[in-house]
Order: C-alpha cells, then sequence, then structure tokens
C-alpha cells in the first residue's frame, strides 16, 4: 500500500488527477457559468431596459438599510441579505407572477445585488430576477 | 514472577539470558499496545481530517457557481481564475481526502491539504483585515452564517490535526512515501 514517490512526486499526480474531473465539470456547467462575467449576459439588464419594463417591474435595493434609508429608486424595495428572513416575506407579498424583478447595489463592482438575484431565483424559485448593471451609480447618472 | 526470576538468575548464567528474554518481551508487548493505541488514534484522526475534506469538497464540486462567487467576494483573483479554482479546488480536497483514507500518496496528499488550509486561513484573515464581510463557502451553505471565529477556528482544528499527522508519520514508524 505504501508506495515509493517522492513527497513532491505524490503532489504533483493528485494535483494532476483533479484537473480531469474539473475539466469535465467546467464542460457540464459551461451553461450555467460565464467565464468573463460572475454573471450571466442573460442575467443583466440596463437601466435603459429596464425602464422599458415599466409597470411590470419591481426594483430590489440589495443595499444595507443604512443606504436604503438615504436614498432608494421610486418605488424600490429593500431586501438585502443582513435582514433576509424578515424582508423576503414583505417582497414575496408584493411580488405577482410575470412580474420582471430588477436587482440593484451600489455600483458596478458590488456583489449584493448579485448574491441577492442568485438567492431569489434558488430559494423563492423565481425565474425573471436580473441584475441592474452599474447598480445606484448608473440609475444616478440616468436620471 | 520477579523474586522466582531473581533465583533462577543467581544459579545459572543461561536462567539470566532467559530472565531477560521475559523483560524485554514485556517491554515490546508494552510498546506494541502503545504503538496500536497510537496508530489507532492517528487512523482516527486520519479518517475524521479526511471525511472532513470530502465532505467540503463534495458540497462545492456540486454547486460550482455559488463556490466561484465565493472565491471572487475574497476580491484577490480575476473572474476567469475564480471560476478555475471553483471547478478545481473541490476535487483536490476529495481526491487527497480519499488519498487519506487509502493510505496511497498519503504525504503528498498531506503536504496539499496543509498548503491548502493555510491558504485558506491566511485568506480569511487578509479579508477581515480588508473590512469585506464575506462567507468562507468552506462547506458550500452549510458555512454560510459561520461567524469570522468560528470560521478561524475551524481551519486551526483542521491545521493542526494535519501536522499532528505529519509529525505522527505513517504507523509502525514507516513512512508513506
Amino acid at each position: 500500500m505504501f508506495v515509493k514517490f517522492s513527497l513532491v512526486r505524490q503532489a504533483v499526480i493528485l494535483a494532476a488527477l483533479a484537473i480531469l474531473p474539473g475539466t469535465g465539470e467546467a464542460i457540464y456547467f459551461r451553461d450555467k457559468i460565464s467565464w468573463r462575467s460572475s454573471i450571466l449576459p442573460s442575467e443583466l439588464v440596463t437601466v435603459d431596459q429596464a425602464r422599458t419594463w415599466a409597470g411590470n417591474v419591481i426594483w430590489v435595493d440589495a443595499r444595507p438599510d443604512e443606504e436604503f434609508a438615504r436614498d432608494h429608486l421610486p418605488g424600490a424595495l429593500s431586501l438585502n441579505e443582513d435582514r433576509w428572513n424578515e424582508l423576503l416575506p414583505q417582497f414575496l407579498a408584493v411580488w405577482s407572477p410575470g412580474k420582471k424583478v430588477v436587482v440593484y447595489c451600489s455600483s458596478l463592482s458590488c456583489n449584493a445585488s448579485r448574491e441577492v438575484a442568485r438567492r431569489l431565483r434558488k430559494e423563492a424559485q423565481l425565474s425573471d430576477v436580473f441584475v441592474l448593471k452599474g447598480g445606484w451609480e448608473a440609475w444616478l447618472k440616468k436620471r | 514472577m520477579g523474586s522466582v526470576a531473581q533465583e533462577e538468575m543467581s544459579k545459572t548464567p543461561n536462567a539470566q539470558l532467559s530472565t531477560s528474554n521475559v523483560q524485554l518481551s514485556g517491554d515490546a508487548s508494552t510498546s506494541n499496545i502503545k504503538n496500536r493505541t497510537s496508530n489507532i488514534l492517528r487512523r482516527i484522526v486520519d479518517l475524521i481530517v479526511a471525511g472532513v475534506f470530502i465532505y467540503a469538497g463534495a458540497i462545492k464540486a456540486l454547486d460550482p457557481v455559488q463556490f466561484a462567487s465565493d472565491i471572487d467576494n475574497y476580491k484577490i483573483f480575476p473572474w476567469p481564475i475564480s471560476v478555475a479554482l471553483a471547478f478545481y479546488l473541490p476535487w483536490l480536497e476529495i481526491f487527497c481526502g480519499f488519498a487519506l483514507v487509502v493510505r496511497l500518496l498519503y504525504r503528498g496528499a498531506l503536504s496539499i491539504l496543509t498548503t491548502l488550509i493555510l491558504t485558506f486561513t491566511l485568506v480569511t484573515i487578509a479579508a477581515k483585515v480588508r473590512g469585506l464581510d464575506i462567507t468562507c463557502g468552506c462547506f458550500g451553505h452549510a458555512s454560510q452564517n459561520w461567524s469570522f471565529p468560528s470560521h478561524l477556528a475551524t481551519n486551526l482544528g483542521i491545521l493542526v490535526a494535519l501536522l499532528a499527522l505529519w509529525f505522527r508519520g505513517a504507523p509502525n514508524g514507516k513512512r508513506s512515501d
């Protein structure tokens, strides 16, 4: 059972072996993840695009409570990860089938909107959930 | 037993020889029991560490999209590297875990796992210092609400177990490399 390999050779063999299933998995998940951006292009929406959905869209503010209290998009609902369990029922009470959900956070580099959108898709089983490209900053520029 | 042996010892040199043999065999059996206990303990630690890494790897391998996002949250690598790591690291953990179980490529697996856990710990501390509020992603959703101290304590616990396996060597004094 005890193979006479040097430590480095053993480590290299293990490291090389792990490439095989990793590559297989990358091929299997090729449609579910983008190598270019953390958000699939189909899940991103610009301010202009989202505006054309007027009346059929729910804006979700994924920023912390203080930032939401300071200012937010007209009619937006607060839904952040800090108070997820508390805020999700309030969001679901407003949501109805067929409505598009657009989640935003502070800027292009923030992750909160992506996380909230992912959880809405996964945990609340919603399908039409989008992330606002550029977030709150992009909205301010276009206001 | 001791006094009879001493009497025999005083009578003939051969008796002295047989007494030392009795003592030697007594010492040897005590040492054997100690060795066996130590081997069993080491095997238990082996299996626990292997189980932790196989479980952690499997959970992340099942949801690489989430794991890529968790890696990206640390703001260390560009997105494509995070994706590549999300596909690769879980399998590395699983393979190394199985290597500990079957004791094949054992020290190679120990060296990789020690490097991984040291890296994870340093990266976690760095993220905390930089003020990043992140979920560690170590055990997928199971670790989503872990606080920084519990995250750090788990990592350090695993590190101590790995170091114990390093310094205790392979069973019966054999080295597996």
